[in-house]
């Protein structure tokens, strides 16, 4: 069993499995923090970044003018944004039999797999997975069709090139292979090879494994998977989460007895709790709004959404911002509002429950109904005649590279009564607010990631047990910035086995079993003889029929009889000689009953000698040795085939045949 | 004794030995219990009162088949009867006592099993034995091995009465044999304290007979002591437990020979369950000794013995047992040099391995291994460092010398502990990898971050630690920040924040970027989602305005508020904003804090700003619109804070100040008055008080407060009455508190439904009645004296309260016509007060009038001063009602017949 890593990014995975016969890739996470190094794409012609001046290195050497832009002390690429993508060159993509999804976010580079490597397989992932992993696509596609660039830069990838570029851009690995967005045509080509599964639903892979979602906690429709054959298991826990937010709870119970648990996608923000981030996150916002100022708040258009609305749903009244407006800016921002309340099958308990009654699961419905939230595709058309100050907005992309916020950041990164809160984890805010120096306008850094914490699953592998336990490499030691916080990094015994990009383990456990069946018929002409209470043996003759990873036993076809011909046979169509099998020994001969019987057959001069495994009888008049052992008896008696024969017979008398 | 209740009780005797009886309720016969108790404490002798009790006790003693209850309650009884020697004479003479206290008699009934029955023995024992004769009669039955067996029942109450009792007779016979001896103590306090030990006996009784069985007690019990104290086995632990209980009730009671005795008995004894180390007893172990410690300590010098188990205890070798030795050694405050600076640095230790801080210089290696163990274990490690912090306050009482280290390194302790607890790397600890190991128990705990905290403000008052303010400030100003502190905590730093800036009162070494940081977060705070948060920020900006601190530059004494926030200019509009939160509590806060904010400006006189105005304007709504009472009480303390700290000033007259105060008081009183929250009434009250406080103030027959709590022969300062108030002046007076509405917020009270409105509203009448129109006089004097007051009127309008105040009034002058006096019928001008007559006065437009002074006179107020002082259920309360109770529910039941109709009827 081997695991291929084509991802080093600990939440965005991108892992393929080869176990039995199968080939199966463990999501397909694309990471975004690529397009930090580019200029952000402005919706509206921007003078501050179209008269960015070029770089050029030091000495004049290097004019890279064209691709590179200096920006608030800092070079950026100004062309289409980039994402990075996994490693295609480890293994031929086109072997992969499967894909499976876990989440919405780790499904980013489906396009960049399906299309293009000659992949044939399927893709399993849930339908809420499915359907908000499509808005995510269709944003990001929009965002970055909107505002096209001709230019495409290239030179500054040049390795010498790239040596001698300031700042990030030196240290970003692989740039060669970083690619643009794919198109819409590709992404629908990517989802049509969607399989939808639902929770704990068995889907037989050949025959060979068997592979089955279970509810993760963390997303609408977030799975982690089981893949198990008839004798092994593995797990593959990713984003999962024990908070009681708005996805169905996380179920654990499943993952006990797992020769290996694959573990990624743990909170990006150990220290964060999300609870004091939400707290955070809505005072600051009470405060910036008190003030007469406005609130930005970088998100994706699904996920903690959800549950920021719900809490400032509440939060609204008492801190009395019932007239403020809300405005939730992105081409799917209606999609994504109404596919919330639609999955309640997905939902935890209590929103199930609200649909009975009936009522919307999520109390933002009542928020649009009331006008206190209003959504729009984009700040082009309605947007422009309702927009009231003071406001909040909810617009992406977190990165600030591309989307709607890349205006609002223009628009109000001048006063300092203005705030800015970073909600989604995945970007470091201070990459992200770089080309936008110097900023006036407030900071605020509440990461909400509900994912899984160190604490949390200790607890959590502590209950299930698994065997041994596979994650990246990040998860072994402390944080970098805090290392001396023991506490933030997996400890466990035996040591769990870290990977990182293009690692290529060997997983700690070899097969050992299959399963094989055996006809009825078979089955009847067996002759079992029992050797010890409870335990029965047979031998079976039979033929091995093995057809889709299933192995069955079937009776040995009788030869056909053999037609009168005239014609010469050729050997070769001779049917094989089917001799009885030679009956199996079974038992130990007793020493004592055995000297008793070689008595009785006139042998008297026997010396016994004991050794570590058994005895050694020397009979002396016949110049003959018996070893008698606990796995092998010899007779080495020099040419006198009877005396043998007869020693063996005795031998027998004390064996039970089968 | 009431004389009714002497008449029913015969016939209570009978039901109660009847048997099959019921009674109204559980508690009847502890009710009548505590009414016995009650007059036994008066020395009224129940035999000779109630005869009948005789006759009940030997009539139910006898009957085993009654209720074990009854038979419990009986033999308390006896207890209660046999009190005086009197009584116990005439009961053992007609050898009641003997069957009622035979235990064989209970145990061939099978009663014993009972735990009821078990307990009435001990308690009627227990309330008997208050002379020698029931001394001698428990000696010469022999009770003692009973109890001692008693004192390890499973039941938990019958144990710890036995120990009780136990206690009781060892004191008892102390003090006997002492007499005996004539080797009394100086000390008779001991005795005191050992609850109804003998006293006062009758010394020539002792005989030396006598004498010797007292001493055959004390040392069966000590015997027992010595025997039962070390466990043989686990099971015996609780065993123990008991003797070590009785141990420490003897210790701390006992005087010198028999303290000798008892602890030389024991000695061995504790010795070896010292050496055993029975975690579970080492707390009762510790009392023990710190008992017999105390004693010894505060007598003479230390005995050798005790000072030794002293010495053990805080050696031991277990950690977790060793923290809660010296905490409870620390706990009593002993003045011990020796012993309280070891305690000191057990505690320390700890916080030392902890933080990485070298508190203390010299901890034997061992001890520190073995609490370095303990602390790496995150439950253990929680607790120890908690038990620690909770300590750190008796720390900072120690003389100096005690201390292994100046109080600032443990105020760095403290703090770096903080640090630890938010996850701060910056700790010296980090080095070693056993104390990472150690320190990593502590991150995110806010048990540790709360415990640590409470140190942190107890630490504030040690000497030389405001060195340490920025370092403190800038900690708690992070707690504060901190998104993942929890409510509690924020309370906690806020607090002690005020607390350190109130001792250290010099700021100068708090920068501008530390009022930068907290002006940002208290800003914060005062937006965030959990509404405790938000009220402990307001309360904290409240706090902070009362605090004097010396500011950096001038030297000059401002408040705190000013000093780090900048004042109302920041505080005000944060305050403002409060008062629409949606929790009521954070309302609530914010009036009280705005009350403290503004108090400066009040007390300087400071003329009112547009703001100001406006919060007043804001408060009248909220005390008109608020559906919550906190709010509206807030509102109503906060003018009468208001009030107060202008009335210094005597703006009450002056028409500058009170433009705005007076008109405000003046709705707050009627709309107070008219409040649903009794409370709000109640402080509307205290509002009329201080007026009248004011207007008063001086006048001949006024004294502030309450008239029926000061003394009947309390010295009245002369100074009191140097100030003579002319008629005309008391007129002017009056009618400014008609005016402002004082006396219709009184009477108004008077007929509230609540009592604690109606006793206040009607003392003030009786003050303002003195005052005015003293009763005194005589109604014909009053009125020739004082013919101009009796011209003030004040209005009754047709609302509930006005109504039943006229109702009141015209009864009185039914009466009066009635017995034929003088001209009470013109009470009310408006002639006829029945329906008719109120509507046509609210038809007219007119609202009718009544003089004060009559109104005051004619109210019957002492006597309804007097039904007011009486709780509400004093008649249900009464023995009589009790003993008609259990007549009753008796007689309910000797009739079956009805009780049956009754549930027909039900159907």
């Amino acid at each position: 069993m081997k695991l291929y890593c084509l991802s080093g990014h600990p939440t965005l995975p991108c892992n393929v499995l080869k176990f039995k016969s199968t080939t199966i890739m463990l999501d397909c996470g694309l990471d975004t923090t690529s397009v930090l190094n580019f200029l952000p794409l402005p919706l509206v012609h921007s003078p501050r970044l179209s008269k960015l001046p070029g770089w050029i290195s030091k000495d004049g050497t290097i004019n890279l003018e064209k691709e590179l832009k200096d920006c608030a002390g800092r070079v950026f690429v100004d062309s289409q944004p980039e994402f990075c993508l996994p490693e295609r060159e480890l293994l031929d993509l086109s072997t992969i039999d499967v894909i499976l999804i876990s989440n919405y976010h780790c499904m980013m580079a489906l396009p960049y797999i399906t299309e293009h490597t000659g992949f044939t397989g399927t893709v399993y992932a849930t339908e809420p997975t499915l359907q908000i992993g499509r808005l995510l696509m269709e944003e990001v596609v929009n965002f970055m069709e909107r505002v096209p660039k001709a230019q495409s830069a290239t030179c500054w990838k040049n390795k010498e090139i790239q040596r001698m570029l300031p700042g990030p851009l030196k240290d970003a690995v692989d740039v060669w292979t970083w690619k643009r967005c794919y198109s819409m045509q590709e992404v629908n080509s990517a989802l049509s090879k969607v399989q939808l599964v639902g929770y704990s639903q068995k889907v037989e892979l050949f025959g060979a494994v068997q592979v089955s979602p279970l509810s993760s906690g963390y997303s609408l429709g977030s799975s982690n998977w089981i893949i198990q054959s008839h004798h092994e298991k593995v797990s593959y826990v990713s984003g999962s989460s024990l908070l009681t937010t708005h996805p169905q709870p996380m179920d654990q119970s499943s993952l006990k007895n797992s020769d290996v648990l694959i573990l990624t996608g743990l909170t990006q923000m150990p220290t964060a709790n999300p609870d004091g981030m939400l707290g955070e996150f809505c005072s600051n916002l009470a405060m910036t709004i008190r003030a007469g100022g406005n609130v930005l708040v970088p998100c994706y258009s699904s996920g903690v959404i959800y549950d920021l609305l719900e809490c400032l749903y509440q939060f609204i009244e008492s801190a009395s911002l019932g007239t403020t407006p809300f405005y939730f800016i992105s081409p799917v921002a209606n999609s994504s509002l109404e596919f919330s309340q639609i999955f309640a099958e997905w939902l935890c308990h209590n929103k199930q429950t609200k649909v009975y009654l009936p009522e919307p699961p999520f109390p933002h419905a009542e928020l649009i109904q009331t006008n206190k939230l209003k959504h729009y595709p984009s700040i082009h058309g309605d947007f422009s005649s309702e927009f009231r100050q003071p406001c909040v907005v909810f617009t992406g992309h977190p990165s600030l590279r591309f989307g709607d916020v890349v205006h609002f950041m223009e628009l109000w990164g001048k006063s300092s009564l203005n705030t800015i809160i970073f909600t989604e984890p995945d970007f470091s805010y201070l990459d992200a607010l770089a080309p936008y120096q110097p900023l006036a306008m407030k900071c605020v850094y509440c990461p909400i990631d509900t994912r899984l914490n160190f604490h949390q699953v200790s607890k959590l592998l502590k209950e299930v047990q698994p065997l041994h336990v596979v994650c990246p490499e990040q998860y072994t030691q402390p944080p970098l910035t805090q290392s001396h916080r023991s506490d933030l990094m997996l400890e466990l015994q035996p040591p769990p086995m870290p990977y990182r990009r293009c690692s290529v383990l060997n997983l700690p456990f070899r097969r050992r079993y299959e399963r094989v069946y055996i006809l009825p018929e078979l089955a009847n002409s067996l002759v079992p003889s029992e050797i010890k209470p409870g335990v029965s043996v047979a031998t079976v003759s039979a033929v091995v029929h093995s057809k889709d990873n299933k192995h069955t036993l079937q009776s040995v076809p009788k030869p056909p009889p053999v037609a009168p011909s005239k014609k010469r046979k050729r050997v070769m169509d001779e049917p094989p000689v089917v001799l009885a099998p030679k009956p199996l020994l079974s038992g130990a001969v007793p020493l004592e009953a055995f000297l008793a019987t070689l008595q009785k057959h006139g042998i008297t001069e026997v010396k016994v000698e004991e050794t570590a495994d058994g005895h050694i009888l020397h009979l002396q008049a016949e110049d003959t040795l018996i070893q008698l052992e606990e796995d092998g008896t010899h007779i080495v008696c020099d040419n006198n085939e009877p005396l043998r024969t007869t020693l063996r017979d005795l031998v027998l008398r004390f064996l039970q045949k089968l | 004794m009431d004389r009714e209740c002497v008449s029913l009780l015969p016939r209570v005797c009978e039901v109660l030995a009847a048997s099959g009886s019921s009674l109204p309720d559980d508690t009847s016969l502890e009710k009548l219990l505590d009414w016995f108790t009650g007059l036994t404490k008066a020395g009224t002798s129940l035999l000779e009162s109630c005869p009948c009790l005789l006759e009940f006790i030997s009539t139910v003693v006898h009957n085993t088949a009654l209720d074990p209850s009854i038979l419990s309650f009986t033999l308390r009884l006896t207890g209660f009867v046999a009190v005086t020697e009197v009584a116990f004479k005439v009961l053992q003479e007609s050898s009641v006592l003997d069957l009622v206290f035979n235990l064989q008699h209970w145990q061939e009934a099978g009663l014993w099993e009972d735990p009821c029955i078990r307990i009435g023995w001990i308690q009627g024992l227990r309330t008997m034995m208050q002379h020698p004769k029931a001394l001698s009669f428990f000696v010469q039955a022999d009770f003692l091995q009973p109890l001692l067996q008693l004192q390890t029942d499973k039941s938990l109450f019958v144990a710890s009465a036995a120990n009780q009792m136990l206690a009781h007779v060892l004191l008892s016979c102390q003090s006997v044999s002492s007499v005996g001896s004539n080797d009394v103590d100086e000390e008779g306090e001991d005795v005191g304290r050992s609850g109804g030990s003998i006293a006062d006996l009758e010394y020539s009784a002792v005989t030396v007979e006598t004498n010797q069985d007292y001493a055959a007690v004390v040392t069966a019990i000590s015997e027992c002591l010595k025997k039962s104290l070390v466990p043989r086995e686990n099971t015996q632990l609780h065993q123990s437990l008991q003797i070590l209980k009785l141990l420490a009730l003897l210790l701390a009671q006992t005087r010198p020979p028999l303290w000798e005795k008892l602890l030389q008995m024991v000695a061995d004894s504790v010795d070896e369950l010292l050496v055993a180390g029975y975690s579970q007893l080492i707390l009762p172990l510790m009392d023990v000794i710190l008992a017999a410690y105390s004693c010894d300590v505060n007598r003479r010098a230390p005995d050798q013995r005790v000072s030794r188990l002293l010495s053990f205890m805080l050696n031991i070798r277990k950690p977790a047992d060793l923290i809660q030795a010296a905490a409870a050694f620390l706990r009593r405050g002993l003045h011990d040099l020796v012993h309280t600076a070891q305690s000191a640095r057990v505690l320390l230790l700890p916080l030392d391995i902890i933080t990485g801080l070298n508190l203390l210089t010299t901890t034997a290696d061992e001890q520190r291994f073995l609490m370095m163990e303990q602390l790496k274990n995150k439950t253990s490690c929680i607790s120890l460092i908690c038990v620690c912090l909770t300590n750190t306050p008796q720390m900072t009482l120690m003389a100096a010398d005690c201390l292994p280290c100046p109080p600032v390194l443990i105020v760095t302790a403290v703090l770096s502990l903080l640090k630890l607890c938010s996850g701060d790397s910056s700790s010296p600890s980090s080095s070693s990898s056993g104390c990472r190991e150690v320190s990593r128990n502590v991150i995110g705990s806010s048990k540790v971050q709360k415990c640590a905290l409470d140190a942190l403000t107890a630490l504030s008052g040690s000497p030389g630690v405001e060195v340490k303010l920025a370092e403190v400030f800038t900690l708690l100003v992070q707690c504060l920040d901190n998104p993942d502190s929890d409510p509690t905590v924020l309370q906690k730093s806020f607090q002690a924040l005020v607390q350190w800036m109130s001792v250290c009162s010099d700021l100068s070494s708090i920068t501008d970027q530390h009022r930068q940081d907290l002006l940002q977060v208290v800003r914060k705070r005062s937006c965030d989602i959990r509404w405790e948060v938000r009220d402990s920020t307001v309360e904290f900006l409240g706090r902070l305005a009362g605090v004097r601190v010396i500011q950096t530059t001038a030297e000059e004494a401002s408040d705190a508020s000013v000093a780090v926030l900048g004042g109302c200019c920041f505080t005000t509009p944060l305050l403002r904003a409060a008062l629409q939160d949606t929790e009521s509590y954070v309302r609530a806060s914010a009036i009280s804090a705005l009350a403290q904010t503004l108090a400066a400006s009040w007390q300087q006189g400071a003329a009112l700003t547009q703001e100001q105005t406006e919060i007043v304007n804001q408060l009248l709504e909220v005390l008109s619109w608020d559906t919550e009472g906190f709010a509206r009480r807030a509102v109503v303390r906060y003018f009468i804070a208001w009030l107060s700290s202008m009335s210094s000033h005597s703006c009450v007259q002056s028409p500058a100040s009170s433009s705005l105060l007076m008109p405000s008081v003046r709705s707050v009183l009627s709309r107070g008055s008219a409040d649903l929250d009794w409370e709000v009434k109640v402080h509307t009250l205290e509002l009329a008080e201080l007026l009248l406080d004011e207007a008063f103030s001086g006048q001949r027959g006024y004294t502030k407060g309450n008239p029926t709590q000061t003394h009947p022969y309390a010295v009245i300062p002369n100074t009191l009455h140097t100030r003579t108030h002319n008629e005309e002046d008391v007129v002017g007076v009056l009618n400014s508190l008609v005016q402002w509405g004082v006396v219709s917020a009184l009477l108004s009270g008077l007929v509230d439904c609540d009592r604690p409105v109606a006793l206040r509203a009607c003392r003030l009448l009786i003050t303002l009645r003195e005052v005015v129109c003293p009763l005194s006089l005589g109604a014909l004097d009053a009125t020739a004296a004082m013919a101009t007051v009796a011209r003030v009127t004040c209005e009754l309008p047709g609302c509930g309260w006005a109504r039943e105040i006229r109702k009141m009034l015209v009864m009185k002058a039914k009466d009066a016509n009635a017995e034929g006096g003088v001209s009470g019928g013109e009470v009310v001008n408006c002639d006829d007060c029945g329906e008719a007559g109120q509507e046509a006065a609210s038809v007219g437009g007119q609202t009718p009038c009544v003089s004060v002074c009559e109104v005051l006179r004619s109210l019957d107020l002492d006597e309804r001063l007097d039904v007011l002082t009486r709780s509400s259920d004093h008649v249900h309360n009464s023995p009589l009602s009790l003993l008609q109770d259990i007549l009753t529910a008796s007689s309910a039941r000797s009739q079956p017949d009805t009780q049956q109709e009754v549930i027909a009827d039900c159907y």
